[in-house]
């Protein structure tokens, strides 16, 4: 990580520097780890979809694989979804986090949350071949346009989501109609 | 209590009791499924809004989670019902009321009844992810009311049995009590009227049939023996009569036969009594010593066989003279009787005392032989005393009056009592008390007539007291 090997450089130059920017880094890194409340009502959120939504069967490997939980691009959410995983299963499925900085490496998915602004194609890509049964998850005002499945979206201070059925259909996972009822349906 | 109130009571009080413990079981039994019956019911509803505010909780959904309890008013008696978060946090209200429900906090899951109420939690779960809590409260006055609904329809459903029991028993014991009633008429009829032909009519072959068979039975056994006695008394009377008309022939005859007997017999008597005296007065010149002895001895002898035959016509008359009754005073009568005889008795010291006498219902000339009778028994008895002392009395005793003629004379040994009433009989010699021997038999037939009792009772040279009876009506 960059910011590790800068504090490894700083380590050499001075103890008291070295101490202050420890101090200033452990508060940056605190910051990064705990996440706005608004990213960790998400981080519940998409801990959730995993029980209202199911996948084909051919979307697991086994009864015991673990159900993909996948952040392509920045992490907002830090250690917060991590700790909030810890334990939870989805129909026997354990959950796992998985994080990936470009399309390419994104593979064996069940649920990916995109922080980033992605063209249709590279939402294509995803959603081809190993990733058939992906849910996509974004915050992106336009992701739905694009054939995106959920997005998130804020309200008087609420969070609450827009479902496109096609998208989910053509994915072929099956929402929960308790899921959808809080939900507002959109198509592209 | 007549047969048919008792039957009819045997029968309601049955039914009621049976219909009353019934009732009782089915209301305790439905008391206990309806509160089971309402746990479950809320159970079930627990797990259907459990079930549909999943994604409420998961999805932080307050309006949705509202909407999924305000379905709760179509249940009218969930009154109150709170969903809490998986914190334990209240996330959701319903409430029918307006006053602010106190919610409490999370429990164990179960429902329990509370005071008129039924409360419980319920987990929410999705899938196996826990996410909160529902809390459920149930009015059961509503449903109480339900209850008490169906014990009126009970309370009626027995009022209209019981009818329906009443009206049938009404009609239905009368196959036990009409044979009985007929039965009893009848006997009533029987005991009544005496008449034994009556027959009670038999219904049915049970005890009852049995019953009026014996009952007709002994009916005819009766009638039967009735006949025989009636025949048997009818001969009886009919045996009685030819005897006491035989007996009364014999008696007639007897009587007749001494009649004339004695009424001839003084005709000769007369002659032999007239010629004696003839022979004394016309020819006592020409009679010595002994002869005039002689004739003097058949005078007298005459003259006592006169007076016997005078008694004894005196004793068959009275067999056939009828009783005239009338009431007399016996005090006026009996002294009537003493003043007389004591006119020959005056050179005596004779002590004589009349007690109250009453007044009675008799023969005067017939009673009035007996008092002669007795009275002058009395004085000739006690001739021989110094000091001569003789009570007459009575007394009053059950159904008939007791006189008595008490002297202080000669009396008698009682071995000789039973020979004292008897014709002819006499316990003292001719030349010590004179006399026919036929004044007690006389007392004795006449005391016989008026259906009295006579008796004597006497000591040995100490006195004799005689009684005679005479009913009293």
């Amino acid at each position: 990580m960059p910011v590790l090997k800068h504090i490894a450089y700083i380590q050499l130059k001075s103890k008291v520097k070295f101490i202050v920017f420890v101090f200033v880094c452990s508060v940056l890194l605190s910051a990064q780890i705990q996440p706005s409340r608004e990213y960790q009502i998400k981080a519940v959120f998409i801990l959730n979809f995993a029980q209202f939504i199911e996948w084909p069967a051919d979307a697991f490997s086994s009864a015991k694989a673990p159900l993909v939980i996948g952040i392509l691009g920045k992490d907002p959410f830090g250690q917060f979804l991590q700790d909030a995983i810890q334990g939870e299963k989805s129909k026997g499925h354990p959950l796992q986090v998985k994080r990936f900085s470009q399309v390419s490496e994104v593979k064996q998915c069940h649920i990916l949350f995109i922080n980033q602004t992605k063209s249709d194609q590279e939402l294509d890509v995803i959603t081809s071949s190993d990733n058939q049964h992906v849910l996509t998850i974004s915050d992106a005002t336009d992701f739905i346009q694009q054939g995106g499945i959920v997005r998130f979206v804020t309200e008087n201070n609420k969070i609450r989501f827009q479902i496109n059925l096609n998208a989910a259909r053509q994915n072929e996972i099956t929402i929960s109609s308790k899921l959808l009822r809080l939900a507002e349906i959109v198509n592209n | 209590m007549e047969i048919r109130k008792k039957l009819m009571m045997v029968i309601l009080l049955t039914c009621g009791a049976v219909l009353l413990l019934t009732s009782l079981t089915f209301a305790i039994s439905e008391f206990i499924t309806f509160r089971q019956t309402a746990k479950r019911q809320l159970a079930t509803l627990g797990e259907v809004i459990a079930a549909n505010s999943t994604a409420a909780l998961a999805f932080d959904s307050k309006e949705d989670a509202a909407e999924i309890l305000s379905a709760l008013k179509a249940e009218k008696h969930i009154v109150e019902a709170c969903l809490y978060d998986e914190n334990g946090n209240v996330f959701s209200l319903y409430q029918t009321g307006s006053a602010s429900p106190v919610f409490p906090a999370i429990g164990a899951e179960g429902y329990l009844f509370e005071d008129a109420h039924l409360v419980g939690f319920q987990k929410v779960f999705q899938d196996e992810k826990y996410l909160g809590m529902l809390y459920l409260k149930s009015d059961m006055n509503a449903m109480y009311d339900q209850l008490v609904v169906h014990g009126v329809i009970a309370s009626l459903a027995i009022i209209v049995s019981l009818l329906m029991a009443y009206l049938l028993s009404k009609k239905m014991q009368q196959s036990i009590s009409k044979p009985i009633l007929a039965l009893a008429e009848v006997a009533k009829i029987v005991s009544q009227q005496k008449d034994y032909s009556v027959r009670a009519t038999k219904v049915g072959q049970d005890e009852i049939g049995l019953l009026t068979d014996a009952f007709n039975q002994m009916l005819t056994q009766i009638q039967e023996q009735n006949i025989e006695i009636t025949s048997f008394n009818q001969k009886l009377e009919q045996s009685v009569q030819e005897r006491t008309n035989d007996l009364n022939r014999v008696n007639k005859e007897l009587e007749a036969f001494s009649y004339s007997v004695s009424h001839d017999l003084r005709a000769p008597l007369r002659s032999v009594n007239g010629y004696a005296q003839m022979l004394q007065e016309d020819h006592a010149d020409k009679l010595d010593k002994d002869g005039l002895r002689i004739t003097n001895v058949i005078i007298e002898s005459a003259k006592r066989m006169g007076k016997l035959i005078d008694d004894l016509l005196d004793f068959s008359r009275m067999g056939r003279q009828e009783i005239v009754k009338s009431t007399i005073n016996m005090d006026t009568f009996v002294k009537g009787v003493v003043d007389e005889l004591m006119e020959g008795e005056q050179e005596r010291h004779i002590n004589i005392v009349v007690h109250r006498l009453g007044v009675v219902s008799v023969d005067p000339n017939m009673i009035r032989q007996v008092w002669v009778n007795l009275i002058s028994n009395a004085l000739k008895y006690s001739r021989k005393k110094e000091n001569v002392y003789i009570e007459i009395g009575s007394t009053v005793q059950p159904g008939e009056i007791i006189y008595f003629v008490k002297d202080n004379g000669a009396g008698f040994n009682m071995d000789y009592a039973h020979k004292l009433f008897g014709v002819f009989q006499r316990l003292h010699k001719e030349s010590e008390f004179e006399g026919t021997g036929v004044g007690l038999a006389l007392s004795k037939r006449i005391i016989d007539r008026h259906r009295g009792r006579i008796w004597v009772d006497s000591k040995l040279n100490e006195g004799t007291t005689f009684f005679f009876s005479i009913p009293n009506q």
